[in-house]
Order: structure tokens, then C-alpha cells, then sequence
């Protein structure tokens, strides 16, 4: 019975090696989401599709209202590009540039009018998401919640 | 008319008979068994009785085959003293490979199994943030630890 739960053990080690490696080699992509949410105190609407980050949201900031207005999901490579049109003239970019651990480093661009108003570096916590906010619109903010995974 | 000497106990004739007597003392045991017929009786029935326990203990002896005997006694000694050889440096042992990898096999589902709750902190550092509006705040929040950028463009 020993020797049969060694030779399991051994079993399942190898595998997670094997899985590690391919996994490691497979990891060239990043999935990125871009959400694009209009906080305000006009209502006490709260999107469902909002529901993973919102209580977080609602801990730090006073809006009743969370709408989402756009959701993009981009497929990127390494140093490839991601724009994401955003309401007010205003154009997200996005760039994951490298892993760094565990970690996708992003670059971040916020323009308006084709001017950059704000750029950011970012060490993402893969799988995790990160928050950008403060340009006004509409009798609220714009919140841009950045997610990444790689595949 | 030879006089007859005193009797000797039976103790020390069965001590003559095995020659465990000094020399004196023999050689006078000796004399009185040639005149005393009774002490001779006992001596010759210690002698018979010497004679056949030795002649019988020789041949049960020459039976004995000494490489039998060796491999009855010194193999089993030999094999005890292998097995604790073999016990006490542990890595000579024939499951040194299995042993190896099962330690191999938990510290790899160990870290396998950690690898999810890692890396620790906020879901993002952020290194640099450049933008020509002055007001720029990063928050963490306080459950999730869910990193807030948040700037003014006024």
C-alpha cells in the first residue's frame, strides 16, 4: 500500500513538472479586459457584470451608481497594442510589455484629443486587475478597470 | 600374605579413570586396583561407560559437516550484519530511487499547490505614473488589496 501511494506521488509530480514546462511555454499571450465604467451619485444602479469589483470600489469611493459602458476584451501579444475608444474623445492603450515573476508589466496610456493626459507603468498581478480613474463625464467619473492573464 | 589397602571412593576412581589425579596419587589408586577386585569392577565399569560416551560423542561429532555448520551459523550473523549495514546508511539501500522520488513528488505538489496564492500583495505595483495634472492618488484597498490610480484632470 506505501509503495502504491509512493508511486502515485511520483505520478503526479512528474505531471506537475510536465504542466509547469508547458505552461511555460505556452504563456505568450495576454488576455486583457477593459471595462469602462460611469460612477455617479444620480441613481443606485450597480451593474451585475460589475459585481467582482464593486464592493472593492464601494469601499473607497462615495458613488451610488456604477454603469458599465463598455467591455473590451484584447488578445495581445507581447509589446503589441491594445486601443480602447473611451467616451469624451478620450483613447485607452494599453501594452503589456513583459513578465516580470509572476507579474505582467503594462504600460498604460490615457489620451485625449491625441494628446497623452496620463501614462502609467504597472506591474499586474497576472490573473489580478487594476483600477483608473478620475476624468469627469456626464455628472460622474470614468473608472477604466484593467484585468490580465496570460495564456 | 599381602595386606589389602583401604577402599578408594567411588569419586576417585571415576576421577582415576579420567586421569584427573595428581601423579602421586594415581600411582597409588592404581596399585590398590590391581589386588582389589571390587574397586577394579567400578573402574572398568567407568572406563566402559568413558569409552562408549566418547566413541559416541566422536562419531556424532565427525558427522558434522563443517561447511553446513558455517552456513547455519555465520550466514544468518552475516545477513543480520547486512541488513543494519544497510539500515543505518540508508541512502545504499535498493529503495533509495523510490524513496528520492516520493520526497520529489511532495515538494513539487507543494509548490504546485502554493503557486496560486503567489505572488503576495497589491494586485498591482505601479512603478511610474506621468501625467501633467498634479493631483494623482494610488489607493489599495483594504480587502482585496485591489490597486487604485486616480487622477484629476482638472
Amino acid at each position: 500500500m506505501i509503495r502504491f501511494i509512493k508511486i502515485l506521488l511520483l505520478i503526479i509530480g512528474i505531471f506537475c513538472i510536465i504542466s509547469q514546462q508547458a505552461q511555460a511555454v505556452a504563456k505568450n499571450r495576454v488576455l486583457t479586459n477593459v471595462k469602462v465604467i460611469h460612477a455617479s451619485t444620480v441613481s443606485n444602479h450597480v451593474d451585475p457584470s460589475l459585481k467582482r469589483i464593486i464592493s472593492e470600489l464601494k469601499s473607497v469611493f462615495k458613488y451610488t451608481s456604477y454603469r458599465l459602458l463598455n467591455n473590451r476584451n484584447l488578445n495581445l501579444g507581447f509589446n503589441e497594442m491594445g486601443r480602447v475608444a473611451l467616451p469624451g474623445k478620450r483613447t485607452l492603450i494599453v501594452i503589456p510589455s513583459n513578465m516580470e515573476g509572476k507579474r505582467i508589466r503594462y504600460q498604460i496610456n490615457i489620451q485625449k484629443n491625441r494628446q497623452s493626459i496620463f501614462q502609467t507603468r504597472v506591474l499586474l498581478k497576472n490573473n489580478g486587475s487594476i483600477t483608473i480613474g478620475g476624468p469627469q463625464f456626464n455628472n460622474g467619473v470614468l473608472l477604466f478597470n484593467i484585468s490580465g492573464s496570460v495564456r | 600374605m599381602t595386606k589389602k589397602s583401604k577402599c578408594h571412593s567411588s569419586e576417585n576412581i571415576s576421577r582415576f579413570v579420567d586421569k584427573e589425579l595428581d601423579h602421586d596419587f594415581y600411582n597409588e589408586v592404581a596399585q590398590h586396583l590391581d589386588h582389589c577386585p571390587d574397586c577394579r569392577k567400578i573402574s572398568e565399569a567407568y572406563k566402559t561407560l568413558s569409552d562408549v560416551f566418547t566413541d559416541h560423542a566422536h562419531t556424532q561429532i565427525s558427522k558434522i559437516d563443517p561447511g553446513i555448520l558455517k552456513q547455519k551459523l555465520v550466514s544468518p550473523l552475516e545477513h543480520i550484519e547486512k541488513k543494519s549495514m544497510g539500515n543505518f546508511f540508508g541512502i545504499f539501500s535498493k529503495n533509495i530511487y523510490l524513496k528520492l522520488a516520493s520526497i520529489t513528488a511532495i515538494l513539487m505538489i507543494s509548490l504546485y499547490t502554493l503557486q496560486g496564492y503567489y505572488p503576495k500583495g497589491p494586485s498591482a505595483i505601479v512603478k511610474s505614473v506621468d501625467t501633467d495634472f498634479a493631483s494623482v492618488m494610488i489607493i489599495e484597498t483594504q480587502k482585496e488589496k485591489h490597486t487604485i490610480i486616480w487622477f484629476s484632470e482638472t
